[in-house]
C-alpha cells in the first residue's frame, strides 16, 4: 500500500469518527437536564410563548427529523444558528478558534524547547544529579493540576514580580504579525507574547513533563543499541551522535504523542483559558453550557473533534514518512 | 492603572487611538433636580474606607473584571448582571434609579400616568446616538416594543404588561398597557435600552451582537468576544462628561484570578469576591473591599402543596430553627443582613413593622410537635456556586434544623441549572420539598419579589387565597399609597404564614483599587460615570 492509499484509508476512518462525534453530541442533548426553551424565554413567559419558541427552534420536530436536518446542514458546513443570539454558530466559533490554536501551539512549542534537551541530558547523564532533577521535574509536572499552577503563576510571576499581565489577550497572533511585518511595529508582538506566556507555560507543563520522560526513555533504549557504538567508533562527536542519530530514532514515538497531545490541548485548554481569561473555545464552551445553547455546544464539540482527527491524520502521515514500514503493514 | 489623562502611555494606547472627550452637557436630574449628590462618592474618606474623589482629574483608563464577558452586545439578548454592566455604559434606559432606588430621569425628563392604562414620557431633545444622529421619540418607542417582543427579546414579560409604545410627537412617547401595571416606571428603569430604529433595521443579528450605537456616555472602541469590551468617552454625550477616558470590561470565571488581577494592577474593580478572599484583599494596602447590600435575598422555598410544608406551624418552625445571624457572621464574614419578608428594606412595599424570626430552637420543636409532623426527614436542595456561599448556607440550615429533637435534616447539592429546570415549571410537584434560591429585584418593587412566587405562573410555590387576593388587588391599584399598603400587607402575610424560610440579603462584594473613588451600588450596577480619581 502506497502513502496515498494509506492516507485515504486514514481519512475515511477520520470521517467515520467525526460522524460518531456528531451523532453522540446530537443525542447527548436529549440525555442531559436543561430545557433550552426555559433558558431563552423570560422568567414569566406563558405556555404560548414557550411553545412558539420551541417551534421556531425546531424542537417540536421528531428527533430523527432534527437529526437529518442537522446532518444536512453540517454537510453544507453550516453549524446552525445560536439559539440565544440568533447569530451564525460557525462565525462565533471560528472567532474563538484562533485563540485556542495559538495557545495550544505555543504550549507545544514551549514544551518541545524545554522537554527534548532535558530528556536528552537526563538520558545522557543517567543516575547523575541532572537526571534526578529532570525526573523530579517530570514527576512534579505530571502531578500538578492546571488550575493550581495557573493561579500560582499569576500570583508569583504576574502579581509579585510583574510586569506580565495576569490574564487576557489584547491582540491576536495574526494582528501582531501584521503589525510586525506591515507596520514594522514589534510592540504588538511583544504584547501578544507577554499575554500568552503564562497560559502557555500552564497548559504546557504536563506535556513538558510527559515529553521529557518519553525522550529520556526513548534515548536510553536507543543508546543501548549497537549502531550507537558504531557511530562513536567512527569518531563522530558525541553531540552529533546524540542529536543526529539517537534522537532521530527516538522521534517516532515523540511525534505520535505530540500529535495526540496537541489534539488534547485544543480540547483540554478549558481550565487554563478560564483562569487566564483567554478567549478560546474552551472558555466559550463553558459559557454556552451555562446558557444551554445546544447549537453552539454541539458546534464547539464538533470543531474539537474535527481538529483532533485532522491532527491525527497529519501525525500518521509524518509517522509514515519517518517509518515507511507502517504504510506497508 | 489609574493615571492622569495624557501623562503616560496606556497599555492599549499604542494599539488604539483614543479621542479625549471634551463634551459638555446638562446634568442628569431627577425631574429637574440635580442628583449628583447621590452618585458622586464623598469628598472625604467615608466610613467604609472609600477614598475621597478628585472630580477635576481625568482617569486615563479603568479596567473592570467580572466573572464573564458577554458574547453579545445586543441589549435584548440577555438578562444577566455582567452583561448589563457592560452595555449600560453605552445604552441607556428612559428612566433610572438613584442609589436609594428612587426613580430619576435619564433620557426621559418627565414621566406620568395619563390614564389607567396609558403612561407618557417626555424625552430630552438633545440626545444623540454614537453615530451622530439625533434620538427621536420614534426610536424610543421602537426600543420599548423591541424589548417587549417575546420572539426576539429575553426581557419581554419582565418589562411589564405593555401593549404597545408609540411616538406622539418628536419628544413624547406614549405606552399603552394591558393592565394597570403600577410598577411600569420601575420596570422601565431596568429594561428597555434605547436603540436607533433605522440602525437596528439595517443590521442582521450578527452585526447587532457585535456593534453598539447607543446614547450613553461611552462608545465602543473594540469588542473581542470572550475577551474584552473597550470603550472611550463619547464626545457628544448629553450629560456630564465622566472622569474616566477609556475603559475595558474583561472577565474571568476564576475567583482567585480576579483577585490576582486586582492585586497585580490589571484591574481596578473586580466583582464577586469570594468570602474566603475578603481578608486577602483587606490585607493589601493598594486595594480595598467594597461591600453593599444587593437587591438579592436568599430564602428556602417550601412548596405548601404537600406535607410537612402544608403545615403553617411546621413552616414557622423551620424559620425559628435556622440561626440566620450566625450564618451571616460565620459564613459570610458579616456581609449580609437578616430578612423578615420577601421585599427588601428600601424597596417599594417593604413593611418596617415585620421583624426577622428569632433563633429559638425550643419554639421550633414545640411548633413541629403542634404541626403533627414529628420525626420528619427533610433534605434541603441547593444550587452550587450560584449565590454567595450557597452550599455552606444550605448545609448550616440543615444542621440547625437537624439539631431539633423532632426533625432530621440534610442537604443535597444540585447543579444549578438542574434545580432551575424543575422549579420554573409552574407545578409544585416538580420541585424538591424544600430548596434554597436567591431572587434579585432590579425593579425595587415588592410585586416583583412576590408575584412570581405567590401567584400562578412558572415560579408558583405558595398557594394562599388571601395572598393571591392581596397581590391581585395591588396589581390593579393605580394609587401608589393604596398599592404600597397592599404590598406591605402581603409582606406581613408572607412572614406570618412563613411562606419561606427567610435567610439573608446577599451582599455584592467587590474589590477596588485605592486609586479610584468608587462606591458599589445596591442594584449591582457598575457605571463608569460614577468612577472618579482618588484624592
Amino acid at each position: 500500500m502506497g502513502l496515498g492509499k494509506f492516507l485515504i484509508k486514514r481519512t475515511i476512518q477520520g470521517v467515520i469518527v467525526i460522524w460518531g462525534v456528531v451523532t453522540i453530541t446530537f443525542f447527548l442533548r436529549f440525555l442531559t437536564p436543561g430545557d433550552p426553551v426555559s433558558a431563552l424565554t423570560p422568567p414569566d413567559a406563558g405556555p404560548e410563548v414557550r411553545e412558539r419558541m420551541a417551534e421556531n427552534l425546531g424542537l417540536n420536530d421528531p428527533i430523527h427529523i432534527q437529526y437529518a436536518d442537522y446532518i444536512t446542514d453540517l454537510l453544507m458546513l453550516d453549524l446552525g444558528t445560536s439559539m440565544r443570539t440568533g447569530r451564525s454558530a460557525s462565525i462565533m466559533i471560528l472567532a474563538r478558534l484562533p485563540a485556542t490554536l495559538e495557545l495550544a501551539l505555543a504550549a507545544t512549542i514551549i514544551s518541545m524547547i524545554i522537554a527534548i534537551p532535558l530528556g536528552v541530558i537526563s538520558a545522557r547523564r543517567r543516575h547523575q544529579k541532572s537526571d534526578y532533577a529532570a525526573t523530579m521535574f517530570s514527576l512534579l509536572g505530571i502531578s500538578t493540576p492546571n488550575f493550581w499552577l495557573g493561579i500560582m503563576l499569576i500570583i508569583l510571576v504576574a502579581v509579585v514580580v510583574g510586569p506580565i499581565p495576569t490574564g487576557g489577550r489584547d491582540v491576536s497572533f495574526w494582528e501582531a504579525t501584521v503589525m510586525l511585518f506591515l507596520e514594522a511595529n514589534p510592540r504588538g508582538f511583544g504584547n501578544w507574547a507577554i499575554h500568552i506566556f503564562l497560559p502557555a507555560i500552564t497548559l504546557g507543563t504536563y506535556f513538558t513533563a510527559l515529553l521529557t520522560r518519553l525522550t529520556r526513555s526513548g534515548m536510553l533504549e536507543e543508546l543501548g543499541k549497537t549502531y550507537v557504538e558504531a557511530t562513536r567508533a567512527k569518531g563522530l562527536p558525541e553531540t552529533l551522535v546524540l542529536y543526529k542519530h539517537v534522537l532521530r530514532n527516538t522521534l517516532i514515538p515523540i511525534i505520535t504523542v505530540l500529535g495526540l497531545q496537541l489534539g488534547t490541548l485544543i480540547g483540554g485548554a478549558v481550565i487554563t483559558e478560564e483562569v487566564f481569561s483567554w478567549p478560546g473555545i474552551g472558555s466559550f464552551l463553558i459559557q454556552q453550557i451555562a446558557y444551554r445553547d445546544w447549537v453552539l455546544i454541539q458546534g464547539i464539540l464538533i470543531v474539537i473533534g474535527v481538529g483532533f482527527v485532522v491532527i491525527n491524520i497529519i501525525v500518521d502521515a509524518m509517522y509514515a514518512k519517518l517509518n515507511p514500514k507502517v504504510v506497508t503493514e | 492603572m489609574v493615571r492622569e489623562a495624557g501623562t503616560d502611555e496606556t497599555r492599549r494606547s499604542f494599539l488604539k487611538f483614543a479621542g479625549a472627550a471634551t463634551a459638555t452637557a446638562v446634568v442628569a436630574g431627577c425631574l429637574g433636580e440635580d442628583d449628583d449628590e447621590d452618585d458622586t462618592p464623598a469628598t472625604d474618606d467615608d466610613e467604609d474606607g472609600t477614598p475621597a474623589a478628585d472630580e477635576d482629574v481625568d482617569i486615563d483608563e479603568v479596567t473592570v473584571t467580572q466573572g464573564s464577558v458577554t458574547d453579545t452586545l445586543d441589549p435584548i439578548d440577555h438578562n444577566d448582571t455582567p452583561t448589563w454592566n457592560i452595555l449600560d455604559q453605552a445604552y441607556e434606559p428612559l428612566v433610572y434609579r438613584d442609589r436609594d432606588g428612587e426613580l430619576i430621569s435619564l433620557v426621559a425628563t418627565e414621566f406620568e400616568r395619563t390614564d389607567d392604562l396609558v403612561v407618557e414620557l417626555e424625552l430630552r431633545d438633545d440626545v444623540v446616538f454614537h453615530n451622530g444622529e439625533d434620538m427621536t421619540a420614534e426610536d424610543a418607542a421602537f426600543s420599548i416594543n423591541r424589548t417587549n417582543d417575546p420572539d426576539q427579546s429575553q426581557q419581554a414579560g419582565v418589562i411589564g404588561a405593555i401593549d404597545e409604545a408609540e411616538a406622539v410627537d418628536d419628544t413624547t412617547v406614549e405606552i399603552t398597557l394591558e393592565s394597570a401595571e403600577p410598577a411600569i416606571f420601575r420596570n422601565l428603569s431596568a429594561f428597555g435600552r434605547i436603540q436607533q430604529e433605522s440602525w437596528v433595521e439595517e443590521r442582521d443579528d450578527d452585526e447587532l451582537a457585535t456593534e453598539i450605537n447607543g446614547t450613553g456616555p461611552y462608545e465602543l472602541v473594540d469588542f473581542e468576544e470572550g475577551s474584552h469590551v473597550d470603550y472611550e468617552r463619547f464626545d457628544d454625550y448629553w450629560g456630564d462628561e465622566p472622569a474616566v477616558v477609556e475603559a475595558r470590561f474583561d472577565g474571568t470565571g476564576d475567583d482567585g484570578a480576579r483577585v490576582a488581577s486586582l492585586q497585580g494592577g490589571d484591574s481596578d474593580i473586580i466583582t464577586d469576591v469570594a468570602v474566603e478572599q475578603i481578608s486577602e484583599i483587606q490585607g493589601d494596602d493598594d486595594v480595598r473591599i467594597e461591600g453593599e447590600p444587593s437587591i438579592r435575598c436568599l430564602f428556602l422555598v417550601m412548596p405548601n402543596n404537600d406535607g410537612p410544608f402544608d403545615s403553617h406551624e411546621f413552616r414557622q418552625a423551620m424559620n425559628y430553627a435556622v440561626d440566620v445571624d450566625s450564618i451571616i457572621e460565620s459564613l459570610l464574614n458579616g456581609f449580609g443582613e437578616p430578612t423578615s419578608q420577601p421585599t427588601l428594606e428600601g424597596m417599594f412595599g417593604y413593611n418596617p413593622d415585620v421583624d426577622p424570626y428569632p433563633h429559638d430552637p425550643e419554639e421550633a420543636e414545640s411548633l413541629v410537635a403542634e404541626s403533627g409532623y414529628e420525626d420528619e426527614e427533610i433534605t434541603i436542595v441547593t444550587p452550587t456556586g450560584r449565590y454567595l456561599a450557597d452550599t455552606d448556607i444550605a448545609a448550616q440550615c440543615a444542621s440547625d434544623i437537624d439539631s431539633l429533637d423532632n426533625v432530621s435534616a440534610s442537604h443535597d447539592e444540585w447543579e444549578t441549572q438542574e434545580l432551575f429546570d424543575v422549579t420554573d415549571t409552574g407545578t409544585m410537584e416538580d420541585s424538591p420539598d424544600i430548596f434554597l434560591i436567591g431572587w434579585g429585584n432590579p425593579t425595587f418593587d415588592g410585586a416583583y419579589a412576590m408575584n412570581p412566587w405567590f401567584m400562578e405562573g412558572p415560579f408558583w410555590h405558595f398557594e394562599s387565597e388571601e395572598m393571591e387576593d392581596l397581590l391581585t388587588q395591588a396589581a390593579d391599584e393605580p394609587d401608589e399609597d393604596a398599592r404600597e399598603d397592599l404590598l406591605m400587607q402581603a409582606n406581613e402575610l408572607a412572614h406570618d404564614e412563613a411562606a419561606w424560610v427567610f435567610l439573608n440579603q446577599q451582599y455584592s462584594i467587590y474589590g477596588a483599587s485605592e486609586d479610584i473613588a468608587w462606591e458599589a451600588r445596591n442594584d449591582e450596577d457598575i457605571l463608569l460615570k460614577e468612577i472618579f480619581a482618588a484624592e
